[in-house]
């Protein structure tokens, strides 16, 4: 159990699903949101180490959460995924200090390698 | 029959009318000249005989003796006169008319010189007279009645032919009048036939025309304009596919990123399903093979959707519900929208009245909108789509609004215009010539509102279901 926290927020559901399962089978606490508003109000009452959000959303996308989150809290690691991986939005997400970039599909044992160096950089 | 020979025909009927006309009037004149001439001649022979019984009474009742001189001088004259107008005379009173006032005339003659030579002999006066008037009054009378008859008969002739030549002209009328029904109705009528499709070919539909096909020039017209719309109506239908190509490519980033999805999906259940295979329940197995399965679904809808967008389809009119034809219209472009940075905006009116159209075209017709919207606005613009009921009552209006660029004024009433483009050689200029003539055939029209920098609308008017089809 190794108790680090992770908030999903995806409007696919299936996506927060399967990180739950497969991050949980290693001690992670996964959340996952499938809008982002509810996800922003709950960093208010809650302390996450990583966020993995997707790009394009419904209410407010990605780079929003990214820009809120690094503003308001600079500690918690951010990961985006999209499904539509321009250019442009990489670098976007990157001079917004994003702390990884996947495209979908994408490699669960790519993203657990993700969170825990992420996490190594962050102790 | 060849127009050709119509015309001809009709115009040698037309001369054989005129002809006859004048014939009938040279054959009127010629006897009535004749009569009038005969006419001048008996008033000549009639003054004459006039100035005979002058000159009798003369010497009946002051025995003038010169007189019966005189009298034989003027009846010489008179055979003389006669004679030398016989054919002319006969011509006009015939030969028993002719002999009987020749007849008339040699009595008189008779009498007379029977008179002169009683009188030298001194013989009774009475009983001269009583020989000499009667055959002088018989001579009068014959030619007067003859003029008379004559005068008669010149103004009978004058008569006949005022109603012949009336006759006549009522007869060239009517000549004109059937030979425009039989030649030329028919021929204006297949000319209107043609005007009629000219026009509709102009509007957009290629419809042959129909019916017997005269064999005649035009005829020969008719059948090259039909294969002209046959060729016509597989060129547009191949402009139309080529068009419908065209804007699929557009659709494709938006594809990409909607089949990108359930593919991550599908991807993260395997992985997870492998990586935790040992621990899972069997209701869990369960629950991640048919998320599986569920996504398969899902990704076989979008090609189907795209599939069914870019097929030729025949014709398939259905009561439909606008908000509904809106609503799979935008998830075509969807992401195409959210790829482009630009946002929707959705105002359907609840409850609105169905209409009949082939979803499809009415489909293809708002893609066509909604890509030209995404193209005019730059990222961050926003795209509005509204659903009204027309203030008319009637129709069902559809919006199609973006904040992007706008068209030029001088570019407006061009816009429905085939091959006109203000994309360069990104657009074939067919997107909205194609939308306007589907409208056109649900009975609807398609307008736009426009200004620069702010932003264009594009109405659609579709009549509300009634109950009657088409």
């Amino acid at each position: 159990m190794n108790g680090y926290k992770i908030m999903v927020i995806d409007d696919e559901n299936v996506v927060g699903k399967m990180i739950k399962s497969s991050f949980g089978q290693d001690g992670y606490i996964v959340e996952a949101f499938l809008d982002a508003k509810p996800a922003l109000e709950r960093l208010k009452e809650e302390k996450f180490d990583v966020i993995i959000t997707d790009l394009k959303m419904k209410d407010i996308d990605g780079m929003e959460v990214l820009n809120r989150v690094k503003k308001e809290a600079p500690d918690i690691k951010v990961i985006m995924i999209t499904a539509f991986a321009s250019l442009d939005a990489a670098v976007e997400a990157f001079r917004k200090r994003v702390d990884d970039f996947f495209a979908k599909p994408v490699k669960i044992a790519e993203l657990k390698a993700c969170v825990k160096r992420l996490l190594e950089e962050k102790n | 029959m060849k127009l050709v020979y119509k015309i001809t025909l009709a115009n040698a009927l037309g001369i054989i009318a005129i002809v006859l006309v004048a014939a009938f009037s040279y054959h009127d004149f010629n006897l009535l000249l004749a009569k009038l001439r005969f006419v001048e001649v008996a008033d000549a022979l009639n003054a004459s005989f006039l100035e005979m019984r002058l000159s009798e009474k003369n010497y009946f009742l002051y025995n003038d003796k010169a007189a019966f001189n005189q009298i034989q001088k003027m009846i010489q004259e008179n055979y003389l006169t006669i004679e030398s107008m016989a054919p002319s005379i006969i011509k006009v009173i015939g030969k028993d008319n002719f002999e009987k006032l020749q007849l008339c005339l040699k009595r008189y003659d008779n009498a007379i010189s029977k008179a002169v030579k009683e009188a030298e002999h001194n013989k009774d006066t009475l009983k001269i007279e009583e020989q000499v008037r009667p055959a002088g009054r018989a001579l009068r009378l014959f030619s007067e009645r003859i003029v008379k008859a004559e005068r008669r008969e010149v103004n009978n002739i004058i008569s006949a032919s005022k109603k012949t030549l009336l006759s006549f002209f009522g007869l060239i009328i009517l000549v004109a009048i059937l030979s425009n029904y039989f030649f030329f109705s028919r021929m204006f009528r297949n000319l209107r036939r043609i005007e009629r499709t000219a026009n509709s070919i102009s509007e957009g539909k290629f419809v042959k025309i129909r019916g017997k096909i005269p064999d005649n020039e035009l005829g020969s017209a008719m059948k090259a304009i039909n294969s002209m719309c046959e060729e016509l109506a597989t060129r547009h239908e191949q402009l139309i596919q080529s068009k419908k190509l065209a804007s699929l490519g557009t659709l494709t980033a938006g594809v990409a990123h909607e089949l990108g999805n359930p593919l991550n999906n599908i991807s993260m259940v395997a992985q997870t399903y492998l990586e935790l295979a040992t621990h899972l329940s069997e209701e869990e197995k369960t629950e991640y093979v048919q998320t599986i399965l569920d996504e398969t679904e899902r990704i076989r809808k979008i090609v189907q959707d795209l599939l069914d967008f870019s097929r030729a389809k025949e014709k398939d009119f259905k009561i439909c519900d606008v908000n509904d034809v809106v609503l799979r219209s935008l998830k075509l472009v969807k992401n195409t929208i959210e790829v482009s940075g630009l946002k929707t905006s959705l105002e359907l009116t609840d409850d609105l009245p169905p209409v009949y159209v082939d979803e499809d075209k009415i489909r293809e017709v708002l893609v066509n909108l909604l890509t030209n919207a995404i193209h005019a606005t730059p990222p961050g613009g926003n795209i509005i789509l509204r659903t009204n009921l027309a203030p008319d009552g009637k129709n069902i209006t559809i919006e199609v609004e973006d904040t992007g660029k706008g068209i030029p004024p001088e570019f407006l009433e061009h816009i429905f215009d085939p091959f006109f483009s203000t994309k360069g050689t990104e657009g074939t200029g067919l997107g909205l010539s194609i939308s306007y003539g589907i409208i056109k055939k649900h009975k609807g029209t398609i307008e736009v509102k426009s200004k620069v920098g702010v932003g264009t609308t594009f109405t659609i008017k579709l009549p509300i279901y009634t109950g009657e089809e088409g």
